[in-house]
């Protein structure tokens, strides 16, 4: 094939990825507290949000993973958000929500202490993680900063990573 | 391009079932080589392969079954005798189809394998033993150092000699004719007769042309009697397929056939399912379809959520009947739920049915094997196949193979003497090895019997110390069965010298893996001189299993049924405790025990009671005596996996959602068993929470009592009585309610003050119900009550009430009694 064809299809992939972003300029996130801290998750990366329900501990697994649960069918595991990041649990409240989030294949419940709201955040006020901590340990993927606070946004398929 | 594809597709699924079945011919026809019908049939899976591959331009398999074609056509025709060594040859050419078929299947192409010196192996069996049969063309092709024309797609002409250009002149003249003739036959023929492929008439003898047309007319005869039969049922009768003539095979004298038989030629194998089919009316059409085991697994799947919704539909029926007891409407209920529940478990037989395959499939490859293995080890052995038709799930089909190789292998090998050993001991010469298969409720059992030497228990027990498996202690206490199951320790070999068929002491080890794999067990029954019989005992299918529901403390755990042996209730004095490890008497056995709760890191919130449930686990070889606390049933369950997150968790097989729609945690016998070695006994310990319950005291208010009483007047009474001791004081109106505040465990109760008359739970409930907890079995209870007599105060004594203060009481002597039991320090 010409390499002119195929400068021609790369400009054309580039028009359209160029788009892409200005659609992309404005991410939606859901907001939650855990412990004193607000975190968020991409709305997109999440498969529903439930209230608490009776679980099954699972033996030979971290603290944080408390076990697994049955939604509507499928076996998944259930994580306290609290202990994965290293804050002591409290049991659970009215406020309390399991968050079932998905990437691909991989699906996991997280105990969270309760909902905040939909944040809509444009892209541009979406900042790196602190550099202090490691690249590839961190759970931040990016920290979100509106007028009168700040949201650390979380890496969804970093959270549903096994890492024992 | 595609409809290549399809064909090709087509093509090696045939040849492999054809294949399949051409092992266990071949044997057969080893023993009796006369017969025709089975000569027949192996001739018939040569040629129509040969056939179709021609068709599909693959030149070295075709060249290949040419000549197997040839060698079993003369055989066929009484000029050649089937002997061992025709028959090595004849295998030895078989495993190179089975060779190409794969590489054609993987590459798409049949380059690369070496057939050149099989067909002149081939050949010269053919020439050695056949006077009378003309030599045949292809041979003297062979001895030419450069033999391209056979293998090459365009033949390489300036490479041949003399003889192979005119043979290949020839060839071509041949193929020339032949496509003129076709091309006149189909117009001449307007009957939708098959010209499915060409026959290679080139490569045959005289005496094989004859047969061939002599073939051929009786072909057409019958197909012209199945066309008058067949005339009602017109489309069946097969479509013509375009003569593919181009791919005519091999150089080689020219055809001397008649034009008029050619297009009445279609591959035997084809013609013959044709005949029968329509001479009964053309009534039978195929009756199988063949459907891809994807699907099958997705049904399967489903059929898994279904039984899931029956069983969380019997339970809601139960809990219905329950509180509705006596409704006209809980009749007709009960009768849906008995139809559903009974579809259902038709239903999920019925799927399960389509996944099964006769066990036959796997055995089909033992008689060559054994064949094979007598001669390598010049033994003389004999298979005896008992119940090939019993089915089993595929995937279970597709695990049992390899096990039972090495089980066939091993008794080959240690089990089945040499002629002259046996005839000294005594037996017949010939061994003897039997593989039976047949159902036992919801197992397979697969059972393996030589009447070979046997094995003998002294002799493993001495090479396992050898060899640093087993000590010499260990050795002692074993008992015979014990030390059979030695031949399955990693690292154990008893053959004095590594052969290649088997000593190398991996072998048993990969059965054992395996059968646990399957949940399966394995059996050991052995007498020397006698020989030995294995027996694998394997579930029916994987999917959906029948388990067996048990509860440790607050939890529960499905244990798949396939393993349990029998369950046992014993008494705390049966456990005894040797070498920091529990065992108990069964019977005329020792088994070891171990406690759930020790595996899964259960929390002992619970007292044990002075009874226990044993569950005796086997698997493979071994067995273990699992304690639980209570046993639950049975129950049919859905394996379902714990996801990629929490995969190959030690000791959990997976999931099972239960009736009331809770997760319940499936066991993994084989892990728990390696992880029951390592696991330190705790079986009659107190947890050490239980004995460190009284924590430091710092403050007064570290102590905390509680008081339950459904009076609000009592309870404030008792609140001023005691507020002037600075402790914390908690409230509970009745004992569900103290019950759970306790069970929260918020609070580091020293004592409580019980009413005993409440609403739901009365004091006495509450007691016995607090003393089952380890952790408050020394908590003090003190009863505050109106009643009086002296029965009641022996119930509260029953129910482990320490004091009993009748009411009314003075501030001061409640105090006293309090500061007593919770041991105040006056001194905070």
């Amino acid at each position: 094939m010409s390499e002119k064809l195929q400068q021609i299809i790369n400009k054309q992939q580039k028009n359209l990825s160029g788009e892409d972003t200005k659609i992309d300029e404005v991410i939606q996130l859901v907001g939650f507290i855990v412990g004193d801290e607000e975190f968020s998750v991409p709305i997109l990366s999440i498969q529903e949000i439930i209230k608490p329900i009776s679980w099954t501990r699972v033996p030979q697994t971290p603290a944080y993973i408390l076990g697994v649960f049955n939604l509507r069918g499928s076996v998944i595991p259930l994580i306290d958000l609290r202990s994965r990041f290293g804050l002591p649990t409290l049991k659970h409240t009215e406020e309390t929500r399991f968050i079932v989030m998905k990437n691909g294949d991989d699906v996991a419940g997280f105990v969270i202490d309760r909902l905040t709201e939909a944040i809509r955040l444009p892209k541009r006020d979406v900042g790196p993680a602190p550099e202090t901590i490691s690249e590839s340990e961190s759970l931040i993927d990016g920290v979100g900063k509106q007028a009168d606070r700040i949201i650390t946004i979380l890496k969804v398929w970093k959270l549903l990573e096994r890492n024992f | 391009m595609d409809e290549f594809q399809e064909i090709l597709q087509d093509f090696l699924v045939e040849s492999f079932e054809l294949i399949e079945q051409l092992d266990q011919d071949l044997v057969e026809l080893e023993s009796r080589p006369d017969d025709l019908d089975l000569l027949n049939r192996i001739f018939r899976v040569a040629h129509t392969i040969k056939g179709a591959s021609s068709f599909l331009n693959f030149d070295v398999l075709t060249h290949l079954t040419h000549h197997m074609e040839n060698l079993l056509n003369m055989a066929r025709h009484g000029d050649l005798t089937i002997d061992a060594n025709v028959m090595d040859v004849i295998l030895e050419s078989i495993d190179l189809m089975k060779a190409l078929l794969v590489r054609i299947r993987d590459s798409g192409e049949d380059s690369g394998l070496e057939v050149l010196g099989c067909v002149g192996r081939l050949d010269a069996v053919a020439n050695g033993t056949s006077e009378d049969a003309p030599v045949e063309a292809p041979a003297p092709v062979q001895e030419v150092p450069a033999p391209v024309a056979t293998v090459e797609e365009e033949p390489d002409y300036s490479g041949m000699s003399d003889a192979e250009v005119e043979a290949e002149i020839e060839r071509l003249i041949a193929v020339r004719q032949a496509e003129d003739a076709a091309k006149r036959a189909v117009k001449q023929d307007t009957t939708p007769a098959s010209v499915e492929e060409e026959p290679d008439y080139s490569g045959m003898s005289d005496a094989e042309v004859e047969a061939e047309i002599e073939r051929l007319i009786a072909v057409r005869q019958a197909e012209d009697a199945a066309k008058r039969a067949g005339k009602k049922a017109e489309s069946e009768a097969p479509k013509a397929a375009p003569a593919p003539v181009p791919a005519a095979p091999v150089a080689a004298p020219k055809a001397e056939v008649t034009p008029v038989a050619k297009p009445a030629a279609p591959a035997p194998r084809r013609s013959e399912p044709k005949e029968e089919g329509e001479n009964r009316g053309g009534s039978t059409v195929e009756q199988t379809i063949r459907v891809d085991v994807k699907r099958l697994d997705h049904l399967m799947n489903l059929i898994g959520e279904l039984v899931l919704g029956k069983n969380r539909l019997i339970k809601i029926n139960d809990d219905v009947e329950e509180r509705y007891e006596g409704e006209a409407f809980l009749e007709e209920l009960n009768q849906v739920v008995s139809i559903v529940s009974l579809v259902t478990t038709d239903l999920q037989i019925a799927v399960m049915k389509t996944r099964m395959l006769p066990i036959g499939k796997v055995f089909n490859k033992f008689p060559r094997m054994i064949r094979d293995l007598s001669r390598e080890l010049s033994k003389n052995i004999e298979l005896e196949i008992v119940g090939e038709d019993t089915e089993l799930d595929k995937s279970i089909v597709e695990e049992i193979g390899d096990p039972l190789v090495h089980i066939i292998r091993n008794s080959c090998d240690h089990g089945i003497e040499t002629p002259a050993v046996r005839l000294a001991a005594g037996k017949g010469e010939v061994g003897t090895i039997q593989l039976k298969a047949y159902h036992e409720g919801n197992h397979i059992v697969i059972q393996i019997i030589d009447d070979g030497k046997g094995l003998d228990a002294d002799m493993l027990k001495s090479k396992s110390i050898e060899k640093g498996i087993i000590t010499e202690k260990e050795a002692d206490g074993m008992s015979e069965k014990e030390a059979f199951a030695l031949i399955f320790r990693p690292g154990f070999s008893t053959a004095a010298q590594v052969t290649s068929v088997s000593g190398r002491g991996v072998g048993m080890d990969v059965v054992k893996t395996n059968i646990e794999k399957l949940n399966g067990m394995i059996d050991i029954d052995s007498e020397v001189g006698q020989g030995t019989s294995m027996k694998l005992k394997i579930p029916l299918t994987l999917a959906i299993i029948q388990a067996l529901l048990v509860g440790v403390q607050e939890e529960y755990y499905a244990i798949p049924l396939a393993s349990v042996l029998e369950t046992v209730r014993i008494s705390k004095d049966e456990i005894y405790t040797v070498e920091s490890r529990s065992v108990m008497r069964l019977r005329d056995e020792v088994l070891s025990l171990v406690h759930i709760g020790d595996i899964f890191e259960v929390e002992r919130v619970f007292d044990n009671s002075e009874h226990a449930y044993v569950v005796v686990l086997g698997l493979a070889e071994s067995k273990i005596g699992l304690i639980v606390d209570s046993l639950v049933g049975q129950e049919e369950i859905v394996i379902k996996s714990l996801g990629e997150y929490l995969k190959g968790i030690e000791g959990i097989a997976g999931a099972t959602i239960r009736g009331d729609g809770g997760v319940t945690l499936i066991v993994d016998v084989a892990a728990l068993m390696q992880m029951a070695k390592s696991v330190k006994s705790t079986v009659g310990q107190e947890s050490a929470e239980a004995k460190g319950r009284l924590g430091v005291k710092n403050s007064a208010s570290d102590y905390c009592v509680m008081i339950v009483d459904d009076s609000k007047t009592d309870r404030t009474i008792m609140r001023k009585s005691l507020e002037p001791l600075g402790i914390t004081l908690v409230e509970a109106t009745d004992g569900v309610e103290a019950l759970n505040i306790l069970k929260q465990g918020d609070h580091n109760f020293d004592g409580m003050l019980v009413d005993i008359e409440m609403p739901r739970m009365d004091g006495y409930t509450l007691a016995s119900e607090i003393k089952k907890y380890n952790k408050y079995k020394n908590l003090p209870l003190i009863a505050v009550t109106s009643r009086t007599g002296k029965a009641d105060r022996m119930r509260g004594v029953e129910s482990g009430m320490i004091e009993y203060i009748t009411k009314p009481y003075s501030p001061e002597y409640l105090m006293n009694v309090v500061k007593r039991n919770i041991k105040f320090n006056e001194g905070l």
